[in-house]
């Protein structure tokens, strides 16, 4: 918040602004900033997401709307979307079926201010950063549960219920995972942890020890059963659950959920790229000349990443994927975490 | 983590917590339903994700056929029995032109037979590899769905331009087959396509889904039909096939040429669980589609000369008064047709023995106690068309 | 083996109940009573020397009309009537109903073919149900379009068609229904357009047309 409030003292007219006017301009502004790059991301990923599909099965994809590859289709079809008309079901509850998206949307939303972009460019830098992103985007699954109950749908409720299970689940594995490398940088502000990372490819986290390579891997997995996707997508599970728990919204509530996926996978992904992966900084030591971008195109890689395990493997079952949450990736978590601990220790990184 | 163990788990067969209420949930699973296959309606109870009772309700797609067939005279109806297997209307060509020449007892020519068995072993490659396709897309995986639907454009091109239609063919008659080889090379394209097929793409088929670790844990002990179980509901065709028993029309039931190729049954070993569970049906058609390359293969290359009709394609044929049960074996199994003739250019009854009606059965038995997931692998594998079951 | 040698098997074991061996051409049959069904179904299955573990195919079929002569001169089905109304006969129906089982043996590689006959008036034939669980089906099929009851089945309802449909399709003698459930059955439209076409507005000249 800083620079853009030194940005916004710059300029003319916000001058003789007081602190408290800045800083709500600012605000302002930065959650403006915030929905539109999440907006934009969904439309960029609907897009990226057939590509790469049509790419895994041999096949092209969208290739007219727009001309060059199709890439208004994705434009076309949130155009669509808000077109349609907006069904609410007779025996539905109408209260909790209109609020459900919005908690949904306001969950991974919220989840966005505490994601460091480059040096000093956070939208709120706290100090309880990662803290705070996992428990404001653990807000999605009370958003999914409401939506499968107003649907009044026997299928929603199925996939509320697993929908609940899994994300409640596998938000553990997901913190544990970071937790060594919290240890590491002993902070939990996101520009903390990614100024730890600082000088080249080696000083990511994800390369630093053993045990933060696996950490990261089982982050992946987590994050994977965390956004609802492929391999672990129980709640929709469209070929058990008809679509799982937004089988009876339509139009704009229906984006809202769409929307909301793509956010949230590209926030995983972007927390991935910031605990383990470096943050902002190049590979190599010195070229970090755009650190905004290299930050979100390392995002743009691990969502592609994600994609290609979605396109690849078969669903696990709804049994098998609590098994693999309790019985082996939180133990492998925890593991992590000792053995990361024992050899910052032996090393002497730790007094 | 085997399906044994959650069946005692259940709600239902415990004592209820005093005070709490419970009670099994109705699920309506179809008739619009993305792993019903088409428009089978199962009705569910469940107890959270188990599975207590499974009732098809059919007949969402019911024409009559029975009815139509004693009003349209035997030529007429093959056109019919394209529409009961869509998926693989040469089988079903097939195996009604068997059952009325058998009443009539005619001597078709032997490159009508040849043709007869390398277009309905295309249809059954076709057939299976949409078998494998919906399998994939039930237990998740989209992307092997593209794969097969791939070749089988290649099937339905190669069909095309033998018989003029795409997806249903009114292709054979009482006596022959409609058309001749089209001299554009037809028949070297279907050898350079089941090499390729046998060569190439079955091996992408295995790499991309069938020893996928995930498919492995879907399907492996999952839906179990035993031999017993299978041989009582009627069950044919792969999923007879599957529950390891060596059985195939085609070599035990010899119907038109086929006991001149040399192929072999493949059956379901138990491989990576018990034998007869969903992969060792999917395995069965997998190696299926082998044989019948082996099949083409053969038959094309010993392809006799001759003329491809015993009779005349214009006039209706009359049937001799008689009635005679006669089974084939189509791409889901045991296709039969048991016709009464009164003599006429009718049929008196047509009976049509569907396989995947016999099949389908065996849900009301073997998904007790499955899982919702489980249940969908389990029709998934059993590889229903309703086209077939609703007639 | 021998069709003739499982017939005389089976017959010794039923006695009066079976009735006749037809030694056909293409597919000989037993001619069994009604009653004698379920024993001699049972007995085929349980004897080793028979092994009759599947039930290939049942057949319900109405016997009404059927051109003994084998002249091809059997009654025809009922259909609509140009108009669309459906078409009714004032002959009363009189065939026998029969059931056809069709058998294989796994283990000894042969067939049998079982035939049933039942008066028109009686329409009831024993299940066969738990000889072979298949059979479940099949039966309500028949039961469903040929309206053969099956005394002793346990859940006798409609296969294919609606429980609320009236008549059994497949015997010679049924009408088509005009309508089902307020579907009109013959072709008309089921819906009324709420947008008819009007015709064409007169273009040009628009004075009235004189008056008379």
């Amino acid at each position: 918040m800083d620079i853009l409030t030194a940005l916004l003292q710059g300029l003319p007219g916000f001058g003789g602004m007081s602190d408290q006017g800045l800083f709500i301009t600012g605000a302002a502004v930065m959650a403006t900033l915030m929905f539109t790059v999440m907006a934009l991301c969904a439309i960029v990923f609907t897009w990226m997401e057939r590509k790469v599909a049509g790419f895994i099965q041999s096949r092209y994809g969208p290739m007219r709307t727009g001309r060059w590859h199709g890439w208004a289709q994705a434009v076309a079809d949130m155009l669509k979307i808000l077109g349609k008309e907006d069904i609410i079901p007779a025996e539905a509850d109408k209260g909790l079926f209109v609020f459900a998206p919005l908690v949904v949307l306001l969950g991974s939303l919220l989840a966005w201010v505490a994601v460091p972009w480059a040096p000093g460019f956070v939208a709120a830098d706290l100090d309880l950063g990662l803290f705070f992103i996992f428990a404001a985007s653990s807000m999605v699954v009370i958003g999914i549960l409401m939506a499968g109950w107003a649907s009044n749908n026997k299928w929603a409720l199925y996939g509320a219920a697993r929908g609940a299970a899994q994300m409640v689940s596998y938000e553990i594995p997901l913190a544990l995972a970071t937790i060594p490398v919290i240890m590491h940088v002993g902070s939990l502000n996101t520009q903390d942890i990614v100024i730890a990372q600082q000088g080249g490819i080696w000083h990511w986290f994800i390369l630093r020890d053993p045990f933060l390579f696996v950490a990261f891997w089982m982050y992946f997995i987590a994050s994977i059963a965390e956004t609802n996707r492929g391999p672990f997508d129980m709640p929709e599970t469209e070929s058990e659950l008809v679509a799982g728990y937004h089988t009876e919204y339509t139009g704009m509530r229906f984006a809202f959920f769409f929307l909301a996926e793509y956010a949230n996978l590209f926030l995983v992904s972007l927390i991935a790229v910031f605990v383990f992966l470096g943050g902002w900084w190049s590979p190599i030591p010195g070229l970090d000349f755009a650190p905004a971008l290299t930050f979100v195109i390392k995002g743009i890689l691990m969502v592609f990443l994600n994609m290609w395990v979605r396109w690849t493997l078969p669903r696990v079952r709804v049994d098998q994927l609590m098994y693999l949450c309790w019985k082996v990736m939180i133990p492998v978590t925890l593991l992590c975490i000792v053995g990361s601990g024992i050899l910052m220790i032996t090393s002497g990184a730790v007094g | 983590m085997s399906t044994g163990e959650l069946k005692k788990g259940g709600w239902a067969d415990q004592d209820h917590v005093p005070g709490i209420k419970s009670e099994l949930l109705e699920l309506n699973m179809g008739p619009q339903h993305p792993a019903t296959h088409g428009v089978l309606r199962l009705l569910l109870k469940t107890d959270g994700e188990i599975v207590y009772q499974v009732t098809p309700v059919l007949g969402y797609l019911h024409r009559c056929a029975e009815k139509i067939a004693e009003g349209v005279n035997y030529k007429q109806w093959v056109v019919y029995t394209d529409r009961f297997d869509y998926l693989a209307p040469m089988c079903c060509n097939h195996a009604y032109v068997t059952a009325v020449e058998k009443l009539m007892e005619v001597e078709v020519p032997r490159r009508a037979e040849h043709l007869r068995v390398v277009t309905a072993e295309l249809s059954r490659i076709a057939s299976h590899l949409i078998a494998l396709a919906t399998f994939g897309l039930d237990m998740g995986a989209w992307t092997p769905l593209l794969y097969c639907f791939r070749e089988r454009e290649e099937i339905l091109n190669l069909l095309e331009r033998i018989s003029g239609g795409r997806m249903l063919y009114n292709y054979m008659v009482p006596g022959g087959v409609r058309y001749d080889v089209p001299n554009d090379g037809w028949v070297e394209s279907v050898l350079e396509f089941i090499t390729m097929l046998e060569n190439k793409k079955i091996k992408d088929y295995n790499d991309l889904l069938t020893y996928n670790k995930i498919f492995i844990e879907r399907t492996a002990d999952v839906g179990v039909i035993d031999e017993a179980t299978a041989k009582a509901y009627g069950c044919t065709g792969p999923v007879l096939r599957g529950s390891g028993v060596k059985f195939d029309c085609r070599r035990d039931d010899s119907y038109s040429i086929y006991d001149k190729f040399d192929f072999e049954i493949p059956v379901g070993m138990g491989e990576q669980g018990t034998v007869g569970d969903c992969w060792d049906r999917y395995i069965v058609r997998v190696r299926e589609i082998e044989q019948s390359c082996r099949i083409i293969r053969q038959a094309l290359e010993s392809l006799p000369d001759g003329s491809v009709q015993a009779i005349d394609l214009i006039k209706p044929v009359k049937v001799p008064v008689g009635a005679a049960y006669s089974r084939t074996e189509s791409a889901k199994g045991e296709l039969g047709h048991y016709i009464i003739s009164d003599g006429g250019q009718t049929a008196f009854r047509n009976k049509v023995r569907s396989p995947s009606f016999c099949n389908l059965q065996v849900v009301e038995k073997v998904g007790v106690g499955q899982m919702v997931s489980d249940l969908v692998a389990l029709v998934g594998s059993l590889d229903i068309v309703l086209g077939e079951i609703d007639r | 083996m021998e069709q003739k040698a499982i017939y005389d098997l089976l017959a010794g074991h039923l006695g009066e109940h079976a009735i006749a061996w037809h030694e056909g051409e293409i597919e000989p049959w037993a001619e069994i009573a009604p009653e004698g069904i379920n024993p001699a179904c049972v007995f085929l299955r349980d004897d080793q020397r028979l092994d009759f573990n599947q039930l290939m195919c049942l057949s319900g079929i109405d016997w009404d009309g059927f051109d003994e002569a084998g002249k091809g001169k059997s009654l025809g089905i009922l259909g609509y009537t140009d108009e669309g109304a459906p078409e009714a006969s004032d002959r009363v129906a009189e065939g026998d109903f029969g059931v056809v089982y069709h058998l294989y043996s796994h283990g000894q590689r042969h067939k049998f073919t079982l035939r049933v006959r039942v008066a028109r008036s009686v329409a009831a034939v024993p299940t066969v149900s738990e000889v072979w669980p298949t059979a479940a089906w099949h039966e309500r099929e028949a039961w469903d379009l040929v309206g053969i009851t099956f005394t002793g089945h346990a859940d006798l309802r409609r296969m294919l068609l609606e429980e609320s449909w009236e008549g059994h399709p497949l015997r010679k003698d049924y009408v088509m229904p005009a309508s089902w459930e307020g579907v009109p059955m013959d072709g008309r439209p089921y819906a009324v357009n709420p947008f008819p076409a009007t015709e064409p507005e007169p273009k040009g000249d628009s004075t009235p047309p004189a008056e008379a």
